[in-house]
């Protein structure tokens, strides 16, 4: 294939994209489904940019929050004070502010970076957790930013398109690194500091790379969600959301853009649509969650001893699941017998962090590398899958 | 070449390498030799920049090495394999192999993340360059098999295929043969010397295995608790008393 054409097509294809899920956004018609969809683009963003981090680069961060929290105060603060007397308006002000944003992320970034960057593992995690509170608990102490209170932030700037445009481009900019050859020295210092090093990586330099573009990534999702909120405040960014983050990407599979997409999207929608659950009882609760372990425990084994097709090994996790399924429905029968379990209500919502913990110890147990691991969406893969299909087909017929 | 003179490193009271000195000049097949804990790696630790020398110099092509970091020593032209294997075990043969290749990149990071052609065509260039190497060290089969499934002989030779991509000068292989069978390192043998032979680089080598030493290289320094205690062509080595002490024992 020709370079230019599937250039222009692919930019043209992601704009299409963007200009469809604002319009979907928009033809639902309700603020919150519209909220939601904003939402979802800027934890892409965030997770997309942390797997450049965490993933790809290898550098356990987990205060990502922090960057995102500067991105969205400092271009705040400029539009609170400029917007006024700049004479720029509408789109060009929030292209600045996300540069901003930028910019100012990024130089959080380098500061956070540079010092600690001789650190490996636990230990920068550390750092970078207790960086992460301090930048908040900076920010709660500014008068001008609002302290605890949060401040508002005017103009808003409600443009669905371009935070997914954003995401779009993060997801591009990471790709692109990983398919050229450039990618290979962020991947080798993620393997073996020492053998990298002595290959004539500068090992020094692809971190605080990556820490730069993460950084600045996660500080243009903070100045898209500023101006879409019109409202910040320090309690958005607790150390809490850096942890949402980093779960994202481990559940996505350390490193694997894709996974981090996919499993942004699915942990944000997630809590969403526990909020339209009803409270559970106590009986409920302990159903579910006796029966979830023991299906993933079958299903574990199941894996580990079938040497079988595919087609029957997914049936008889199929069977599993809906036999666990089913097992659950009994026994919460059974355990709201017992008064206690049956009067104590819970809102499924607030369980957010529990249910988390659990899919994640749940996803050690049985796939440590993450749903995807490494593995990455490709056309050649999806071709390869079809080829697959009517390739059998052919041959059943 | 490479020069080390007096080179000292101590770790605290103990000297790990004491006074070493000895000179590699281009196109040699040197060996250095010595019982476990001679200093062996180390002294490859200090040329290539993992450590700074306690005293003494190294000086390669003339420019003093002590205190360049590694990655600026590869960039020189010094390139090593490791005693104790280091791959990117995640990565593939062919991932590993582009990774030194990369070294010698010109094209920008902002070219490579926008995708441009001039980053397309480096990319290309250097996995083509990467491939003609593992032809040379048969395994271009494996290429697309992530480098820690590999069976142990073709990760030692991965090793050698990674430290030649960076386009040494001087290469320098830290104990190649151990752990192969006889077959396996007669073919080793064959590699080292189209290594000197065909790509024109210096050969600095540890091993153990004094069939392999004394077959392949012209020179041998024979080190002993940290010092230097022969230097010569194999046949003085291998009769020399002090080496015989030390390290080769009698013959029975």
């Amino acid at each position: 294939m020709k370079y230019w054409p599937t250039r222009v097509v692919s930019i043209l294809a992601g704009l299409g994209a963007c200009f469809l899920i604002s319009a979907a956004a928009d033809a639902s018609g309700n603020d919150y489904t519209k909220r939601l969809v904003v939402l979802a683009g800027v934890w892409v963003i965030l997770s997309v940019s942390l797997n450049l981090i965490n993933g790809i680069t290898g550098q356990f961060s987990i205060g990502h929050a922090a960057f995102w929290q500067v991105g969205a105060y400092s271009a705040g603060i400029i539009s609170v004070q400029h917007y006024a007397n700049s004479g720029i308006t509408g789109l060009p002000w929030l292209l600045l502010m996300m540069v901003a944003g930028a910019i100012f992320a990024a130089l959080a970034g380098l500061v956070v970076g540079l010092p600690s960057l001789r650190l490996r593992g636990d230990y920068l995690a550390i750092v970078t957790l207790g960086f992460g509170e301090i930048i908040r608990i900076i920010v709660q102490n500014q008068k001008p930013l609002g302290e605890a209170y949060g401040m508002n932030v005017s103009p808003k700037f409600q443009f669905t398109w371009l935070v997914w445009l954003t995401a779009f481009a993060a997801i591009a900019i990471c790709r692109n690194l990983l398919k050229s050859a450039h990618g290979l020295p962020f991947l080798a210092v993620r393997e073996d500091e020492v053998a990298a090093s002595a290959m004539g990586v500068n090992v020094t330099r692809v971190k605080v790379t990556a820490f730069l573009i993460g950084s600045a990534l996660a500080g243009v999702a903070g100045a898209l969600f500023a101006h879409y909120e019109g409202f910040i405040s320090p309690q958005q960014f607790r150390m809490e959301q850096s942890f949402i983050i980093l779960t994202m990407v481990v559940l996505g599979g350390t490193g694997s853009i894709t996974g981090s997409v996919l499993a942004a999207a699915a942990l944000f929608y997630l809590p969403e649509k526990l909020r339209d659950m009803g409270p559970v009882t106590g009986g409920q609760l302990m159903a579910g969650a006796f029966a979830t372990v023991l299906a993933v425990y079958l299903v574990k084994r199941v894996i580990d001893h079938f040497h079988g097709t595919k087609k029957e090994a997914a049936i008889r996790h199929l069977g599993i699941v809906l036999g666990c399924m089913a097992l659950s429905f009994v026994l919460s029968i059974v355990l709201n017998q017992v008064p206690v379990l049956a009067n104590a209500r819970y809102e499924a919502e607030k369980l957010r962090m529990v249910i988390f913990s659990g899919v994640l110890i749940i996803l050690m147990l049985v796939r440590p590398q993450g749903l995807l691991g490494h593995a990455e969406f490709s056309w050649e893969w999806l071709k390869r899958v079809l080829g697959q299909r009517r390739s059998e087909a052919a041959q059943t017929s | 070449m490479l020069e080390l003179n007096n080179a000292t490193i101590k770790f605290g009271g103990l000297v790990a390498v004491n006074d070493v000195s000895f000179a590699v000049s281009k196109g040699d097949l040197f060996g250095l030799i010595g019982p476990n804990g001679a200093g062996k790696t180390t002294c490859f630790n200090l040329i290539t920049g993992v450590y700074k020398p306690t005293s003494g110099s190294i000086k390669f092509k003339g420019r003093e090495l002590s205190g360049t970091p590694s990655n600026k020593v590869a960039q020189l032209g010094i390139a090593r394999t490791f005693q104790n294997i280091r791959l990117f075990r995640a990565l593939s043969v062919l991932e590993n192999v582009v990774v030194a290749a990369f070294l010698r990149h010109r094209v920008g990071l902002a070219s490579a993340i926008a995708d441009l052609p001039n980053s397309i065509r480096e990319t290309q260039e250097l996995k083509d360059q990467a491939m003609a190497l593992l032809e040379v060290l048969h395994l271009d089969k494996v290429a697309h098999t992530r480098s820690c499934d590999l069976p142990y002989g073709m990760q030692r030779r991965l090793e050698i295929a990674r430290a030649m991509a960076t386009q040494p000068e001087l290469l320098l292989l830290d104990e190649p043969a151990a752990g192969m069978n006889p077959q396996e390192s007669d073919d080793l043998l064959r590699v080292v010397r189209q290594i000197r032979d065909q790509f024109n680089m210096t050969v600095l080598l540890i091993e153990h295995d004094m069939r392999f030493v004394m077959n392949l290289c012209e020179k041998i320094v024979v080190l002993d608790h940290g010092c230097e205690i022969a230097q010569g062509p194999p046949e003085a080595i291998r009769s020399n008393p002090k080496v015989i002490e030390a390290y080769l024992g009698e013959p029975v």
